[in-house]
């Protein structure tokens, strides 16, 4: 009896998953869509962690974002490089390498350098000295009262001697300076290097004005231009270097002999050994003119 | 079998022994998928569809197979039951799954639309309950009936969950206060909507 029992009860049910198996079997291949087979195939090569962080609802929801082309094929944070080669190369593309973009300051005096101070005892800070407007000499420079540093969510600026210094392992690039900045001084650039160079200094004036106000800044001499043509241009006797065609590798020896003013400044990691050997050369030739 | 006692049996499950609001069945959905109300509606149609043709389903399971296979080989038409829970789930589940290929290949918008909550149908509890309420209640001892009563089931989670996503969008521009808000006033709105739904108690009983 009992066994007649599990006999039946077991046959019920296998005959009822059968049922069910075949109709959803057949339903499957009658019902189908035919999807794009990329979309399988990017699915397989994502890290199927599911973890949302591109933005969308998981893997499969991204890759289909891939495929419909509404999400980079390197919109992937947990993949990293490595897979985003792989959906280029399923998706028959070429990855544009992406920089992390992190703020540079178009202003390189330290307090000394900063000619024409005078002492503020108003509101301390820069939007309000910069309304103020004659705290210092120089009209385009940094004021140096850390708006910057205070935006900064990350603690990756501090103030050093005047000028603020960003902590490059801290900085997450989230702007937060840049907006601060009542000067627009800080621009976010592509950090292609660990180190990359810029013009620190703001000043568009003629070079005898701007010589009066600040003993580093850029006085548009253009041996820049001159000598490195694809990088830099001279803008209202200010030198511009384009990071479109800068990348940070460049031999920029000669310029840096030749540069009067020491506006171009390597920000991020540590200098590249020869430009600190330079710095120190000029250092020594600039004491000896003096004496 | 009269036109008569197929509509008392469709308002009774609607309105006065409403699957959420009285019985307290299907409660996470309720909850979870009422924040606003096109999905809401869209979730009431679907949990609808399936709850229907699951009841028609297992109906026809129970005393079509079931039953018939007890009386004969064991002497009992209700020897076969303890299988009810397994083959329930079963059939739901095939249900949904048959449901999504199907909006997919026809329905494409409804079905992106429709997103995770589609498969999480399979374990909404309303749909296992409605079945087995039905193998219980002497009035849908008929096909009819059974049908009738699930789609009635299905009426009433689409009306009570529609109605929930009203209240609450409602409520997102209202001043809460601030121990109540998230889960606490939607839990409440929750229990006033049911004790509204007890005004129905009475009508066709």
């Amino acid at each position: 009896m009992n066994l007649l029992l599990i006999a039946l009860a077991a046959a019920a049910l296998f005959g009822l998953t059968l049922f069910f198996a075949g109709l959803l079997g057949v339903a499957k291949e009658k019902l189908r869509v035919d999807e794009d087979p990329r979309i399988g195939q990017i699915n397989e090569v994502l890290p199927a962690a599911n973890c949302g962080g591109c933005g969308y609802a998981g893997c499969s929801d991204f890759a289909k974002a891939v495929v419909e082309d509404r999400a980079p094929c390197d919109g992937c944070p947990v993949g990293g490089s490595k897979t985003a080669e792989l959906v280029a190369k399923i998706l028959g593309v070429e990855v544009v390498k992406t920089y992390p973009f992190r703020p540079i300051l178009h202003c390189g005096a330290k307090n000394h350098e900063k000619l024409g101070r005078v002492r503020y005892d108003g509101v301390q800070t820069c939007a309000e000295a910069h309304v103020v407007g004659v705290t210092q000499a120089c009209t385009y420079g940094c004021l140096g009262y850390g708006d910057c540093v205070k935006a900064c969510t990350f603690g990756a600026m501090v103030m050093v001697e005047g000028s603020p210094v960003v902590i490059y392992d801290k900085c997450t690039g989230c702007g937060a300076c840049a907006r601060a900045c009542p000067r627009n001084l800080i621009e976010n650039i592509p950090f292609k290097q660990k180190h990359m160079l810029a013009v620190a200094c703001a000043n568009p004036e003629p070079a005898k004005n701007v010589k009066q106000v600040c003993t580093a800044g850029c006085v548009g001499c253009k041996v820049c231009q001159k000598l490195f043509n694809e990088l830099f241009e001279v803008r209202n006797n200010l030198a511009c270097l384009n990071y479109d065609t800068y990348n940070g590798e460049e031999d920029l020896d000669k310029l840096f002999k030749k540069c009067p003013a020491s506006a171009l400044v390597y920000f991020g990691g540590e200098k590249p050994e020869r430009a600190k050997e330079l710095a120190a050369e000029m250092a020594g030739t600039a004491e000896e003119s003096d004496g | 079998m009269d036109f008569g006692a197929l509509i008392g049996i469709f308002i009774s499950i609607v309105l006065v022994n409403n699957l959420v609001l009285s019985q307290f069945l299907g409660i996470c959905p309720f909850l979870g998928v009422s924040r606003k109300v096109d999905m809401a509606f869209g979730m009431g149609c679907a949990v609808t569809f399936v709850i229907t043709v699951s009841g028609v389903v297992t109906w026809l399971i129970v005393h079509g197979i079931f039953q018939p296979l007890g009386q004969s080989l064991l002497g009992d038409p209700n020897a076969l039951n303890f299988l009810k829970y397994v083959a329930f789930i079963m059939v739901i589940a095939s249900m949904v799954q048959l449901v999504e290929m199907y909006l997919r290949k026809f329905f494409p918008p409804l079905y992106s639309a429709f997103g995770v909550f589609l498969p999480l149908i399979t374990t909404n509890c309303a749909i296992l309950g409605t079945c087995l309420y039905i193998d219980m209640k002497p009035e849908t001892q008929h096909l009819l009936n059974a049908a009738v009563y699930a789609f009635g089931g299905g009426v009433g989670f689409a009306i009570a969950i529609t109605i929930m996503a009203g209240v609450r969008e409602h409520i997102q521009f209202s001043d809460v206060p601030k121990p109540l808000r998230g889960p606490g006033i939607t839990l409440l709105v929750a229990s006033i909507l049911a004790l509204a739904f007890m005004g129905f108690m009475g009508i066709g009983a």
